[in-house]
């Protein structure tokens, strides 16, 4: 028997019951449609990338005996041709190769040189190995700067610096730069390193962009951590005859870790997604040799790299969409994803890990 | 007798520290480390200065360089053409109207009499003979401008030409070679003299505008016959429209007469220029113009596609999750959010480019989505592109933070409605919306900010075509194509030469948009303090 009808604050079905949970479903339905299109997305560029890395492992002569073509092989521009009725496509590599050896093989014959009217598509073939080295450079290079900076300013501002009129303003300061779209920090690093410190378009430029463009995410977000730490910490330290800095170092600092790592792992996320800040401060179109591959030591530093995400913008608007372009442009797309999901994954697992650890 | 035993009073214990400081400079450790930390600190502040110094530093100029822009424009006298380039662009204006009343006329015959495309095409043989004469009248007028145009262009090039070779003079003079600085030939230009060539067609221009003028009057007077009555009014609106057209005739002339090429350019008018300047054109053969109101306007079409889109679903989504879901969803819903807010945008605008723009435009032809506004359309990357998926970006934003803004609203409110016996729906729309209304606000704001700023997608979605989106076309307009503040500095900022009017053009964009999001983050900030729940 139903035992709720007959209780008197049961609730009871009538027309406010009714749009109550019509009202619940249209607030459902929106949650599920967020979700379902963000997912969407992961899901197609996962299921059209995915096979391009999947299918360029390769065997080798050398240890490891197993490479990705696609993964650990510079850009190449991509032939589509046909020859003797067959349609082949290469790589610039192989199909100059190709060629010669057909052209020497008809000239042993006697007979005149093949001509071959290739239809060709620039990065179409080979990998991206240059723009993971160089994406993974930028990051870790700007992290290290934003960092230091950063996390030290942090605890400047929180444990030393009184409440001043300038410390609130410069609080209110970092607070709005953290607001500023990214392409004016682009702009800033273009008028500032590539043309008044002459350092052109160069890691180092990139580096220091992006530091910036970070810097008061991570300053906010340290200080945040650091200000969670009870005072009590602080004050028993200090009881207890420690001086400041031993109190920051021993009793401060290891339980505001886990949220400074929180943050600069989600900036290492936005560092590693930004496109327009290194689209004029460090990124090249095309760099044959790796960053360092050079004659001179600063040679590495005042060069530009290849980077995932102005790759994934010169192949997706620089060259046609087709069966051709797709390899390299889903590929491209996915990996990049692969990467920015993990660092920002690990992130969000990490914070929900370490939520619970300390109580106070 | 001497004291049997006098000790010495034992020392008094020491809790002071025995142990020097070590000292650096006259600094204690713990200085040291404060002033390692503040000059960090320091340091992290003159860098975000620098960015603001630097914004100015280099786009400070534009406006001056604008003003000479401006002043060329109206000494060597492609100001005085523009006159005419103007009545004759109207009178095109004028044409396109014809064409389309053409066509009209044609589907009419073919659809509603059902002849085949050359007998109507025959049909409206009189029709074509009017409306080529009507766009053949302006051929004098068209001439004469071209003349002018070309003397014009001539005393332009003329002058920037001078005025590289000045330039090129001081660069040798601060060098230290004077006899080379010597050598370069500079010449005086005397614009007086040369507007004249410009000015003195004056009378020519007034005996073709009149020719013209009554050319136009003749030929409408005789309208060709159309098949229905709805055409036959289209056509009286033209001749209308064209009576107008004539009208403005006088005044033009007036206005070339009053023209004077020596009139000062103010400074305020390089600024109002770029501010309501409807036209951005660079590296053209005839005028650079700098107006950034196409780029505002595309900016803000953009966002508000993006906003309509996120802010009922991302507040939604925040009152759902954070009043309706269970626990488990609420756990499984918050991280995949995040993550959402973690697809870098570059892959969301290729996303767009390769899936999304292609759908929209296959759907936008499907019978059942006929109703939506400016379906079906052609161009596959439009303001409606990018706006879908700068929504996909603001959701996460305005999500994480309207649910933080109801989190906060304190729990005693709710069990308050409860106890009163509201319903759930009743405590969700009258007490808890509103307690939070500041933070939900300020989130959209946020997620505006977010979205003005964004720029990869913008640039590889949105079209890019410069120009003010046609609001006349009703909701239509959000199918066109647009370019945006963001967008035109990633496109064009790699190609400009450092220093130059354009390079600079853009840091003042930059600028706008710095200054457009300090404003927001202001705003939000100021609307959540201000409107803070105290409970107490």
């Amino acid at each position: 028997m139903d035992s709720s009808s007959t209780h008197l604050f049961a609730a009871r079905p009538g027309p406010a019951r009714r749009a109550e949970s019509a009202v619940a479903w249209i607030f459902r339905i929106a949650t599920y449609l967020i979700l379902a299109c963000g997912l969407f997305v992961f899901a197609d560029i996962i299921w059209k990338g995915a096979p391009t890395v999947l299918r360029s492992f390769a065997l080798t002569e050398s240890f490891p005996y197993v490479t990705n073509t696609f993964l650990f092989e510079a850009p190449e521009t991509l032939h589509v041709f046909t020859y003797e009725g067959e349609k082949r496509e290469l790589g610039d590599t192989a199909y100059r190769a190709f060629r010669e050896a057909e052209i020497a093989k008809a000239a042993a014959a006697g007979q005149p040189a093949p001509r071959f009217t290739p239809t060709s598509y620039v990065y179409a073939a080979g990998g991206i190995w240059p723009c993971i080295v160089g994406t993974v450079l930028l990051v870790v290079g700007s992290m290290f700067i934003a960092l230091s900076l950063g996390v030290a300013s942090a605890i400047y501002l929180s444990e030393y610096a009184r409440d001043t009129a300038f410390v609130r303003f410069i609080r209110l300061a970092i607070l709005n730069l953290a607001g500023v779209p990214s392409i004016v920090f682009g702009l800033f690093g273009f008028a500032m390193f590539v043309l008044f410190f002459k350092w052109n378009v160069s890691l180092l430029a990139g580096w220091f962009t992006l530091a910036f463009m970070v810097l008061p995410v991570v300053i906010t977000a340290s200080e945040e951590a650091l200000k969670s730490v009870p005072k009590g910490f602080r004050e028993g330290s200090l009881a207890l005859g420690a001086t400041k800095w031993q109190t920051i170092r021993k009793n401060v600092l290891p339980y505001a870790l886990p949220g400074i790592l929180t943050s600069s792992i989600l900036g290492i996320a936005r560092v590693a997604g930004e496109t327009a800040p290194i689209m004029f401060t460090a990124a090249y179109v095309v760099r044959d040799k790796l960053p360092w591959e050079v004659e001179k030591v600063g040679d590495f530093f005042f060069q530009g790299v290849m980077a995932l995400p102005y790759h994934i913008y010169v192949v997706s608007s620089k060259i046609p969409q087709n069966d051709y372009t797709q390899r390299v442009q889903y590929g491209t797309a996915f990996v990049f994803l692969g990467i920015v999901a993990l660092i920002a994954a690990s992130s969000i697992i990490l914070r929900n890990k370490l939520r619970g650890r300390y109580k106070w | 007798m001497p004291p049997a035993s006098h000790t010495p009073p034992a020392p008094a214990p020491s809790f002071a520290i025995q142990k020097e400081r070590t000292r650096f400079l006259g600094l204690t450790l713990d200085e040291c480390i404060q002033g390692f930390f503040g000059g960090n600190a320091v340091v992290a502040v003159i860098v975000l200065g620098l960015i603001t110094l630097f914004l100015f530093r280099e786009g400070s100029s534009f406006f001056r360089q604008n003003q000479d822009n401006l002043s060329i424009y109206r000494q060597a006298g492609l100001e005085y053409v523009d006159f005419i380039r103007t009545q004759e662009e109207s009178h095109t204006a004028l044409t396109r109207y014809l064409s389309d009343l053409r066509l009209r006329a044609l589907r009419h015959h073919m659809d509603a009499d059902g002849l085949a495309v050359a007998d109507a095409n025959a049909r409206l043989a009189s029709f074509d003979e009017f409306a080529g004469r009507f766009s053949d009248a302006v051929e004098p007028i068209r001439g004469l401008r071209s003349e002018l145009g070309d003397v014009a262009v001539a005393i332009k090039t003329r002058h920037i030409n001078n005025l590289n070779r000045i330039q090129q003079r001081a660069q040798l003079v601060a060098a230290g070679k004077p006899d080379e600085a010597a050598a370069v030939e500079l010449e005086t230009i005397d614009f007086a003299g040369e507007i004249v060539a410009l000015t003195a067609t004056l009378p020519l221009y007034e005996e073709a505008s009149g020719a013209f003028a009554t050319a136009l009057n003749e030929i409408v007077a005789t309208p060709p016959p159309l098949p229905t009555l709805e055409l036959t009014a289209r056509v009286a609106r033209f001749q209308e429209l064209t009576a107008d057209y004539v009208a403005t005739f006088p005044a033009t002339i007036e206005a070339m007469r009053a023209w004077d090429h020596t009139a000062p350019v103010a400074f305020s008018e390089s600024f109002t220029a770029f501010i309501f300047g409807r036209e951005w054109l660079t590296a053209s053969f005839w005028q650079d113009w700098y107006g950034v109101l196409p780029l505002f306007t595309g900016s803000l079409l953009v966002s508000m596609i993006a906003l309509t889109l996120a802010v009922p679903l991302g507040v939604g989504a925040a009152i759902y999750v954070n009043q309706l879901a269970t626990p488990a969803e609420q756990r499984a819903i918050k991280p995949t959010i995040e993550f959402i807010s973690a697809i870098p945008s570059v892959v969301l605008g290729f996303f767009g480019i390769a899936v999304l723009g292609e759908f929209l435009r296959v759907a936008s032809g499907w019978e059942w989505l006929a109703w939506f506004p400016g379906f079906p359309f052609a161009e596959r990357l439009n303001a409606l592109t990018a706006g879908c998926l700068l929504g996909l970006i603001a959701v996460p934003t305005i999500f994480t933070l309207a649910e933080d803004a109801i989190n906060n609203v304190p729990r005693a409110f709710k069990e308050a409605s409860y106890a009163l016996g509201a319903t759930r729906l009743q405590t969700i729309v009258r007490i808890i919306v509103p307690a939070a209304l500041s933070g939900i606000i300020s989130a959209v704001l946020l997620g505006l900010g977010r979205v003005i700023g964004e720029t990869m997608v913008v640039l590889l979605c949105a079209g890019n075509r410069i120009a003010i989106p046609d609001f006349t076309a009703g909701l239509s307009v959000i199918t066109q194509p647009v370019h945006t503040m963001t967008g035109i500095i990633a496109q064009e900022m790699g190609e400009v030469v450092p220093g130059s009017i354009h390079y600079r053009a853009l840091f003042v964009v930059g600028l706008l948009l710095f200054f457009i999001a300090l404003l927001i983050n202001f705003v939000a900030q100021k609307i959540v303090r201000r409107y803070k729940i105290s409970v107490g």
